[in-house]
C-alpha cells in the first residue's frame, strides 16, 4: 500500500433541495487500501459514491479522482474507474460473455476485451456459465458478474456500492472473498457498506457516515473510540475488598476505568482486545473471590 | 463523437431486440399486417362501395382534385380512378408502420434499462450521453425506416398482384417518394423521440408507449382527412409537413436530450 491518494474528496456536498444528503465530507482512499464507507440506510453512501463517479455533481466541494476532476471530465473518468452499483443491472436477455462484450467495448485503448473477459469470468467462476442468459443466473452471480464487470477495463480505483446487500450468507461471503482477493492484489477500493462486521472484515480504514462524516480510523482505531466494552465482575464477601481490587485494576494498562457498588466492580476496557479471563486472572490476583462474570 | 462506441450501442440494442419476441413481432409481423389490412381495404372498398364511394359528392370532389393533380388518370375509367385514389391514400396510411416500430423500439428499449438497473452502470463507462441517445435512436430508426420501405415494396408488389400493374406507375408519383424518403425518416424520428420522452415518465413499456402513441392521432386524422377528399395533400403539400415534422424533430430532440441528462436519469427515472 502507498501513501499516494488515487481518491481525495474535499468538502463533498449534495442537497435535493431543501434536504441535505451528503454534507461537507473529507475522504482519502490510498493507492491499494480499501476504505469503508459505513454507515445506515440513507446516510448519503451511494450519493458520496454517485459524486466520486462523476454520475451526479456535488453541490459544493470537490473530488479527484486517479487524477482527474470527477465534475470535470466525466469521460476521462470514467475511463479509470469501475463501479460495482447496488443494483447489478444487466441485459437479462444476453449472455454473460455478451453482456460483458458490450460493456468493455465502450471503453478505449487497446482492451483486449475477449481476453479480459474470459480471464475475469474465470476468475470469479462464472467461465463455465458465460454463453448462459444473464437472466438465469442467481443474485450471487449477477453480483460477481457486476464485478467482474467493473474490472474488465483494469481501473485504477473500484468503487463498490453495498456488494453484498441482499445476498444469501453464501454467496456474501464468496463475494468478500473475491473483494478480500483484489485487495491482496493491490487494488484501490472504495467500499461503501452499512454492515459493521464486513467493514471491519475488509476495510484497512473506515470512513462512518451519517450525511456528514462521524469518525474516521482503522477498524482497531474506530472500535476503540466508538465502541464501550463494559465488564460486571461480582465479588464474594470472603476476599479483598472491592475497594482494593479496583485500586489494583486501576493500575493495569488495560482498564479504562473501575466503578466499585457494593460487592459489584464494573470494568471500562481501554483495549477490546483483553478476554474476560483476563480479567478474571487480573481480579484473583489482587485478591478478590468471584461469584459472576457478566458482560 | 466516438464512432466505435456509437457502433457498440447500437449493436447491443439489435442484441438485445432479436433476443425480444414481442418487438420481433412489431418490427416484422406487425408491418406486413398492416400492408395486407390496407390492400384488402382498397379491394374491398373498391369492389363493394365502388359505386355508391362514386355517387357521393365529396369523394366526386376527391377525385376532381386527382385528375388535376394527376391528368394522366383522367384517361382512365372511373373504376381505376377509383382504385388510384384509394391505392395514393395508402403512402400515408403506411406512415403508422415507421412511427409503430420507432415507439416500439424507443419504448422497450429506454424502459428495459430502467427496469433492468443497467443504465447506471452504463452512465458509468465512457460513453457519453449524445452516444447513447444517438445510437439507440439509430439503431431503432434504421430498422424502422428499412422496414416502412419494404413494405411500401410490399403494397406495389401486392397491387401489380391484385391485375392493377397498370396503376403502379400512376400511384408511385413524387408525392409518394417525398412521403417515404423524406417523411417517414422525420416521422419515425419523432416517433422515436416521443418515445424516449414517455419512456422518462413512464414506469413500463406499456405506459410509455401510451403516452407516445398520442402521436398516431395525428397521423390517423390525417390519413381520415385525405381518404374523403377534405385535405388532398399534394407534393408540395407533404413537403411542407415533412419539413414541418423536421422542425417539431429539432424541438423535440432538445427535449429529449435535456431529458438524458445523466443526472436526471439516476435521480428522477425510477
Amino acid at each position: 500500500m502507498s501513501a499516494d491518494p488515487v481518491v481525495q474528496a474535499c468538502g463533498l456536498t449534495r442537497r435535493f433541495g431543501e434536504r441535505t444528503a451528503v454534507d461537507n465530507v473529507d475522504l482519502t482512499v490510498r493507492s491499494g487500501e480499501i476504505l469503508g464507507v459505513l454507515g445506515p440506510n440513507g446516510a448519503g453512501k451511494t450519493t458520496t459514491i454517485r459524486m466520486l463517479a462523476g454520475i451526479i455533481a456535488p453541490s459544493a466541494g470537490h473530488a479527484v479522482v486517479a487524477g482527474v476532476r470527477a465534475d470535470r471530465d466525466p469521460e476521462a473518468l470514467h475511463e479509470r474507474i469501475g463501479l460495482l452499483t447496488e443494483t447489478p443491472g444487466f441485459y437479462d436477455r444476453l449472455s454473460a460473455l455478451a453482456n460483458l462484450r458490450f460493456f468493455a467495448s465502450l471503453y478505449s485503448g487497446n482492451l483486449e476485451v475477449e481476453r479480459q473477459a474470459a480471464r475475469y469470468l474465470q476468475l470469479m467462476g462464472l467461465w463455465q456459465r458465460r454463453d448462459d442468459r444473464v437472466g438465469t443466473f442467481s443474485k450471487g452471480m449477477k453480483q460477481r458478474l457486476a464485478l467482474v464487470r467493473a474490472l474488465v477495463h483494469e481501473p485504477d480505483v473500484l468503487f463498490l456500492d453495498e456488494p453484498t446487500a441482499g445476498l444469501d450468507p453464501e454467496a456474501a461471503l464468496e463475494v468478500r472473498a473475491i473483494i478480500a482477493d483484489l485487495s491482496r492484489q493491490g487494488r484501490s477500493i472504495l467500499l461503501c457498506t452499512h454492515l459493521l462486521a464486513e467493514a471491519e472484515e475488509l476495510c484497512h480504514r473506515i470512513s462512518v457516515l451519517s450525511t456528514r462524516l462521524l469518525a474516521a480510523g482503522t477498524p482497531e482505531e474506530l472500535r476503540r473510540r466508538l465502541f464501550r466494552r463494559l465488564t460486571v465482575v461480582t465479588l464474594a464477601d470472603d476476599g479483598a475488598l472491592p475497594g482494593n481490587v479496583a485500586a489494583a485494576l486501576n493500575l493495569l494498562p488495560w482498564v479504562r476505568s473501575v466503578v466499585v457498588e457494593e460487592g459489584d466492580l464494573t470494568v471500562e476496557f481501554r483495549d477490546p482486545e483483553i478476554t474476560a479471563s483476563c480479567l478474571v486472572q487480573a481480579v484473583i490476583d489482587a485478591g478478590g473471590r468471584i461469584t459472576s462474570v457478566s458482560e | 463523437m466516438n464512432r466505435r462506441r456509437l457502433r457498440v450501442v447500437m449493436v447491443k440494442e439489435w442484441l438485445v431486440l432479436s433476443r425480444d419476441l414481442n418487438s420481433l413481432f412489431t418490427v416484422t409481423i406487425l408491418p406486413v399486417l398492416v400492408v395486407a389490412q390496407a390492400i384488402a381495404l382498397v379491394w374491398l372498398v373498391e369492389r363493394f362501395a365502388g359505386d355508391s364511394l362514386a355517387a357521393s359528392p365529396l369523394f366526386q370532389s376527391a377525385l376532381e382534385k386527382l385528375r388535376s393533380g394527376l391528368p394522366q388518370a383522367a384517361a382512365l375509367g372511373l373504376t381505376d380512378q377509383i382504385r388510384i385514389h384509394l391505392l395514393s391514400q395508402l403512402n400515408f396510411y403506411l406512415l403508422l408502420i415507421p412511427i409503430v416500430v420507432s415507439m416500439s423500439f424507443s419504448t422497450f428499449s429506454v424502459v428495459d434499462e430502467k427496469l433492468s438497473g443497467s443504465l447506471e452502470a452504463l452512465l458509468a463507462t465512457p460513453v457519453r450521453t449524445s452516444e447513447l441517445l444517438l445510437g439507440k435512436a439509430m439503431a431503432g430508426w434504421m430498422p424502422a425506416l428499412l422496414v416502412t420501405w419494404v413494405c411500401s415494396g410490399l403494397t406495389l408488389a401486392a397491387v401489380a398482384l391484385l391485375g392493377w400493374g397498370h396503376l403502379v406507375s400512376l400511384v408511385v408519383t413524387p408525392t409518394w417518394v417525398v412521403c417515404f424518403f423524406l417523411l417517414a425518416p422525420a416521422i419515425a424520428l419523432l416517433a422515436f423521440l416521443l418515445g424516449i420522452i414517455g419512456s422518462s415518465r413512464a414506469r413500463d413499456a406499456k405506459s410509455a408507449q401510451n403516452l407516445a402513441l398520442l402521436i398516431v392521432l395525428p397521423v390517423l386524422g390525417l390519413i381520415a382527412l385525405q381518404l374523403t377528399g377534405v385535405v388532398a395533400l399534394g407534393l408540395w403539400g407533404t413537403l411542407a409537413v415533412a419539413g414541418i415534422v423536421a422542425l417539431v424533430d429539432c424541438l423535440v430532440l432538445r427535449a429529449a436530450v435535456r431529458l438524458f441528462r445523466r443526472e436526471a436519469i439516476v435521480l428522477s427515472w425510477r
